[in-house]
């Protein structure tokens, strides 16, 4: 379980109104805190000390907080403020980390998203990583996550599919009765995404304890994306045959089989009156021999 | 071919069917018209480009794919001078490997390569290319892979009165050495001498284009100019249209451009309905121009699924030649569905050209899975009532 928390690249976090994504986020960053990363912060949605709280001071002072949401527009021009605007910030931020492991948490990628044009924010996002790379000297997949939170109900299916072709893990956030669940798809470049669902709470003091699998009060009910297909459901012809009918067909002689049975009869002349007959009126320019008909064979 | 002929007969060759004397084992059959000793004659230096051959039905010029199975249902490859557009999987897993195989036939013939991307470096892409399998280890893993397939299907014995052992077979087993279309080994990455010894150009499009410009609507997005231009300067260059008398051997250019349309290349109709919807149809259009006067075969991926503007889409389809989409089977109902579950998803031939034909193409079996083994790409005809065996019941 914990080899799927080992995040790199972009992760999306979707949460959704019921199941808030910002303690994860905040859980993540303590992860990697602690794990000795550098951490940058860009706060576009709550305050800087409203995101702050919560981190014990040790963690505190080892955040890099890039304020957006005092001042977005730079109204008050002091000389603090990143230039160039929110697209602008993501680009200086990714040029102040410093070579080595490094997440970087967007609060959030929707705040960007309703503001930036998706293409431009989907350039920006490949670009952080590869500029990383660039300055890092190793491969820009072992270095660089950045956490993107993502309230998927504020967009339309264009800008969330197209965030969600690029990133390397998605997790969509969920639950049932009272307990978090994330939904976990990591994208791998060559083998087919493995799904999983980790149920997980967030402690007070922002360390995340997973859970073995859904609480015992709820019942797991069939996920309702892959019902059972039967394929003989809806056919034109009667698949299933009664014990008189099977005996019937294995009776029965196919057409290519020749038996002796189906020889006499066909050589049996028909029974009664003639069934069917050809009745041949000759034509005019016929030159039918009737004493030889096949009068070209030399046979 | 009647240029293969002419090359048996040395003297004399302006009669007409004049029988042999018999005293050299040749055809009695002697081209009539000019002498035309072979290798200077423009029809046989156009055969004469490694890795392609005239098409049996009409003499078009084509290329492989990469894929065998493909340039069959393609009608045997993919013409000079066309664009195939492939419509990717939601994963980008099955596309990205036709990507590759249709780079790592092209450097297998020797062809100039052009690799477009927004997303990887080509150097990257490049390394990444499936091996060639060689001619006695692909016969090898065709049989083995006939064995399993066989003795699940021998133990039911059916009486059946059609005749379904009449039906084609989709596989064609490999041609020990072809000299059109190859086998590829998917698990295994191409020799690096053979890669480092190919000619091939990348476009990356985050270094190229770098200003974010205000352009206008209904234009092409920077990227998309960029990446035009980049094509035009090699085919210019390089003598791909003919411009630059070449002394030496004419050669095939292979273009293939990955996940065109998605928003690294700087076009948001993946993204919002009312986009710049014009930008992505341009560009196919005027690519189609720079394709049809140069010897180049372009090979397009794009993530439709995206396109959130089902006209652009159909837009598209008209725009390019070939198209061809994939759909595989991940993370949709398909999966547990019986029928599909010896395959990968399914291959749709949205559209075929018609070049210098009255008809099209097209082959018989319409329902086309795929499954990826592990060193196989495999495309079989697949139909439901093959899968469904009928049981006769007598007329009462």
């Amino acid at each position: 379980m914990e080899s799927v928390l080992a995040l790199r690249g972009l992760v999306l976090l979707r949460d959704s109104v019921e199941w808030e994504g910002r303690s994860l986020l905040k859980a993540l960053i303590k992860k990697a805190a602690l794990g000795g990363e550098q951490v940058h912060i860009l706060g576009c949605e709550v305050s800087e000390e409203e995101f702050r709280a919560g981190f014990d001071s040790s963690i505190n002072s080892r955040l890099v907080y890039y304020d957006l949401f005092r001042d977005p527009l730079n109204w008050a021009q002091t000389g603090e403020a990143l230039p160039g605007g929110p697209l602008g910030a993501l680009q200086a931020m990714c040029k102040r980390t410093d070579p080595g492991p490094v997440t970087v948490a967007l609060d959030s990628l929707s705040w960007l998203l309703l503001r930036l044009p998706c293409a431009a924010l989907c350039q920006a996002l490949c670009a952080m990583s590869r500029q990383h790379a660039c300055r890092g000297g190793g491969p820009a997949a072992e270095q660089l996550c950045v956490l993107g939170l993502l309230h998927r109900e504020l967009h339309g299916p264009g800008p969330t599919g197209a965030l969600s072709s690029l990133a390397q893990t998605e997790v969509t956030l969920g639950g049932t009765a009272g307990q978090a669940s994330a939904h976990i798809l990591c994208r791998r470049p060559r083998q087919r995404p493995p799904l999983e669902t980790l149920w997980f709470s967030v402690l007070p003091d922002l360390s995340l304890d997973l859970q073995g699998g859904p609480p015992l009060e709820s019942q797991p009910h069939p996920d309702p994306h892959t019902p059972q297909v039967e394929p003989a459901s809806h056919l034109t012809f009667n698949l299933h045959l009664s014990k008189r009918e099977r005996e019937a067909k294995d009776s029965l002689t196919l057409p290519f089989q020749f038996s002796s049975e189906k020889q006499q009869a066909l050589l049996r002349p028909g029974p009664g009156p003639a069934t069917s007959r050809i009745f041949y009126e000759p034509d005019a320019f016929d030159d039918l021999d009737p004493e030889d008909p096949d009068g070209d064979l030399d046979v | 071919m009647a240029a293969a002929a002419t090359c048996g007969t040395g003297a004399g060759s302006t009669g007409s069917m004049v029988a042999a004397g018999g005293k050299n084992n040749v055809t009695s059959f002697q081209r009539r018209g000019p002498r035309a000793s072979g290798s200077d004659s423009s029809y046989s230096r156009l055969v004469s480009i490694a890795g392609t051959r005239p098409s049996v039905r009409n003499g078009q010029l084509l290329v492989s794919t990469g894929l065998p199975a493909l340039d069959q249902l393609l009608g045997g490859g993919l013409a000079v001078g066309t664009v195939l557009l492939i419509e990717e999987d939601k994963y980008n897993i099955y596309s990205s490997l036709l990507f590759k195989y249709f780079l790592a036939e092209g450097i297998i013939n020797g062809h100039t390569l052009l690799v477009a991307s927004a997303k990887e470096d080509p150097a990257d892409i490049l390394q990444e290319l499936p091996a060639p399998l060689l001619d006695d280890n692909v016969k090898k893993d065709f049989d083995e892979d006939a064995c399993n397939h066989k003795t699940a299907e021998s133990n039911i014995k059916m009486k059946i009165a059609w005749r379904y052992q009449l039906l084609p077979k989709m596989e064609a087993g490999p041609v020990s050495s072809s000299r059109f279309g190859h086998y590829y080994d998917a698990s295994k990455k191409m020799p690096q001498e053979l890669i480092e010894a190919s000619k091939w150009h990348g476009f990356f499009s985050p270094e190229k284009s770098s200003s974010t410009l205000n352009i206008e609507p209904c234009s092409l997005t920077h990227g998309y100019i960029k990446l035009l231009q980049f094509i035009q300067n090699i085919i210019y260059e390089e003598g791909f249209d003919g411009s630059n008398p070449q002394k030496k051997q004419k050669n095939i250019l292979r273009i293939g451009i990955q996940n065109l349309g998605s928003p690294l290349w700087g076009d948001d109709i993946c993204c919002t309905e009312n986009g710049n919807s014009h930008s992505l149809t341009k560009f196919l259009y005027v690519l189609r121009g720079l394709l049809r006067t140069s010897l180049s075969a372009c090979m397009i991926t794009m993530p439709t699924h995206l396109i959130q503007n089902k006209a652009i889409i159909s837009r598209v389809t008209n725009l390019s030649d070939t198209v061809v989409g994939l759909e595989s089977f991940i993370g949709s109902e398909r999966e547990t569905n019986p029928l599909y579950k010896d395959y990968h998803g399914l291959i749709h031939i949205r559209q075929i050209p018609r070049l210098n034909n009255l008809i099209y193409d097209v082959s018989d079996v319409k329902d086309l899975a795929f499954k990826l083994k592990k060193k196989l790409f495999t495309i079989e005809g697949h139909s439901r009532e093959q899968c469904i065996l009928v049981a006769l019941t007598p007329a009462q």
